[in-house]
């Protein structure tokens, strides 16, 4: 479960401030399918920077999983990032002169996880989202939405409490998008957390809470009846 | 913890450039090719070295004595049997003198090298065999007496008597500064030159023979005086105390306690002398070496630092999956030392073909020791990490959300 309480962050370039977010409040749930959506610049990215850990915020309060971390040194975050939280990119950041398999482990290699083992989860979280006759190919001879899937193996397989995925779609054509999206809702099902930042309404109908922006602050938060793709067949 | 995996990772890396990698390695090859070339040449050298100076003499002891007044008897013939008595460990004692001379017999005249001594001189004369195959050496008695007696080699014999060896008894003229003396053989010793037939024209080799030192000095350009000694001692272990022990007793008989009229001097002093030089050298090359070795460190570190750079993202997202600072500076610092180590193993190879090349033009062997070899990785390997690790750290301190951005 993501708390956060009243999360102000500001940067600062030279004489110039900007509140990037501004008293930010909101609760995930677990099991939850959250879109953030807002124009661009309204602090999409920087919620969840910091919602992952990656960033530090300048006052309010951020209980995960009913722990405060709010304050944490760098190494403690990376552990936190390595165990609860998985990352799927929009430039799918994968790493160049490793294959499939190999990239899929890498999580499970900064969680000191044996290698049979690594292997193992590994193979499995690339059966979930259909990869598994693609885990020897290096990742210049696998398409785009490939990548991305890779991606979602990666961030899934070291069973994080929530995946978090900004504009996860933005290099990918239209049915390759919903690929992606039947495979976040499919693993919504078995009980993932999801949180997608999108700028695009059409992929914000497919998740079950849009929470919106502008400027830093939380314009809205709804629940809605997602539109559901059939299932399979990716 | 990481280990295999930061090993698969730095050899991925580097094999993914392998030209620049092998560019970058060049310094460190260089300088460890010469480091083992070197170190191997001059061991091979040095041992060389320390062999012919043992066979040539490690156990005879050269004393000599400084007159600076001119007229005194530095060393006179009791001092020489006094040493032969008190020191027990002496085995031979002799002045040993040499002059350029003419010997002729009846049939011959040739060019001579006449050496001079107390009877000992059998033993401690390096050029002359000790070998009596005819009559007998001179002894104290015609010593003490100054009896106009030789001893000659066998191929003097055969020079000067139309091929006889056994000359015993015959009478030959020795001539010194166009002075005379008439010398009576009373043996015949080994040949000296048995090894050179054949190689050289011994016709115009100077013949040799031994005089007694009293004999000799009944010439006027031949001193009475005796001035340096050739003492032999059993083992080489007996140098040092009986050189000291020699000098002392001389000096003290002398009354020149700390006048350093006397030095000893052995072929071992000699050997440490050419061994000074020797490593001299060997270290003059080794900081050439060094500074090749130095260079390759500042071109592993700019390697290093464009890899950083170019795998900025990279490290961002590894540092989002879970890397902390410490596995992002040990992965860094893991390629940069294989890079050196990589570098210093080819050098090692390269070194060990060169010192061959090198030995057997000079004919030595080389001398590739294990400590060499162990000095290679431990070398390559702290210029992997000294100049690896300001890379290294770079990477590790990245931000995360920086470099996740950086295109
Ligand atoms: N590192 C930064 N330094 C200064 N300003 C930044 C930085 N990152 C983002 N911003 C600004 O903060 C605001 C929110 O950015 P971001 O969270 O990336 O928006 P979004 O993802 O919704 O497009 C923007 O105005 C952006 O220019
Ligand atoms: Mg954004």
């Amino acid at each position: 479960m993501i708390e956060i309480k009243d999360i102000v962050k500001i940067y600062r370039t030279g004489s110039e401030t900007l509140t990037a977010l501004d008293h930010v409040t909101l609760t995930i749930q677990e099991g939850e399918f959250t879109s953030i959506m807002g124009p661009s610049g309204s602090g999409k990215s920087t919620l969840m920077n910091i919602l992952g850990l990656l960033d530090s915020f300048d006052s309010g309060k951020y209980f995960l999983n009913g722990k405060d971390v709010s304050d944490l040194t760098d190494d403690e975050r990376a552990a936190i990032r390595n165990k609860e939280i998985g990352f799927v990119f929009q430039s799918f950041n994968l790493m160049p002169r490793m294959n499939v398999l190999e990239n899929v482990q890498l999580p499970l290699v900064y969680a000191k996880v044996p290698m049979k083992e690594r292997k193992r989860r590994a193979e499995e979280a690339l059966k979930r989202v259909g990869l598994e006759n693609r885990m020897y190919h290096k990742t210049n001879e696998i398409s785009g939405g490939q990548k991305q899937r890779v991606a979602i193996a990666r961030a899934i397989v070291n069973n994080p409490s929530v995946l978090m995925a900004d504009e996860p779609t933005g290099n990918l054509d239209s049915k390759t998008t919903l690929d992606i999206l039947r495979i976040f809702q499919q693993l919504n099902e078995e009980g993932t957390t999801i949180v997608m930042v999108t700028h695009e309404s059409e992929m914000s109908a497919y998740t079950k809470r849009i929470i919106s922006f502008r400027d830093g602050i939380l314009q809205s938060d709804e629940l809605q009846e997602p539109k559901v793709l059939p299932k399979g067949g990716v | 913890m990481f280990f295999k995996e930061n090993l698969k990772m730095a050899f991925d890396s580097i094999f993914a450039n392998k030209m620049r990698s092998f560019l970058t390695m060049l310094g460190i090859i260089i300088g460890i090719t010469a480091v083992i070339a070197i170190l191997s040449v001059g061991n091979g050298a040095a041992n060389q070295l320390t062999q012919t100076f043992s066979d040539l003499g490690s156990t005879s002891i050269t004393l000599s004595a400084e007159d600076e007044t001119g007229s005194q008897e530095m060393i006179t013939n009791e001092d020489i049997q006094l040493l032969k008595e008190t020191i027990p460990e002496i085995e031979y004692i002799s002045s040993d003198n040499q002059t350029r001379s003419e010997l002729s017999s009846d049939f011959e005249t040739r060019t001579a090298v006449a050496w001079y001594g107390t009877p000992d001189i059998q033993f401690t004369n390096q050029s002359m065999d000790a070998t009596v195959i005819h009559g007998r050496y001179f002894n104290q008695n015609e010593y003490d007496d100054m009896k106009n007696v030789t001893v000659i080699s066998e191929d003097t014999a055969r020079a000067l008597f139309n091929d006889r060896t056994d000359v015993v008894g015959e009478m030959i003229r020795l001539d010194v500064n166009r002075e005379q003396l008439n010398l009576q053989i009373v043996g015949v010793v080994a040949g000296a030159f048995e090894d050179l037939q054949g190689t050289f024209d011994l016709s115009q080799m100077p013949v040799m023979l031994a005089v007694p030192h009293t004999t000799m000095s009944q010439l006027s350009s031949i001193p009475s005086n005796i001035n340096s000694l050739t003492i032999q001692v059993e083992t080489t272990d007996d140098i040092e105390p009986i050189s000291n022990q020699a000098v002392r007793l001389l000096e003290i008989r002398h009354n020149s306690v700390g006048e350093n009229n006397y030095t000893a001097y052995n072929m071992l002093q000699a050997l440490d002398q050419v061994n000074n030089v020797l490593s001299l050298f060997i270290n003059f090359i080794a900081a050439v070496a060094a500074i090749a070795l130095l260079v390759g460190g500042i071109g592993v570190m700019n390697i290093m630092l464009v890899s950083v750079t170019e795998r900025t993202r990279e490290i961002g997202t590894r540092k989002a999956l879970g890397a902390t600072t410490r596995t992002i500076l040990v992965q860094f610092l893991m390629e940069s030392v294989i890079l050196s180590l990589i570098g210093g193993i080819i050098g090692l190879m390269f070194g060990i073909l060169l010192a061959n090349g090198i030995a057997s033009v000079l004919g030595i062997t080389p001398d590739i020791t294990l400590g060499a070899v162990g000095l290679v990785i431990l070398f390559s390997s702290a210029v992997g990490i000294f100049f690896g690790i300001y890379p290294a750290r770079k990477a590790a301190r990245l931000d995360p959300i920086e470099s996740l951005r950086y295109e």
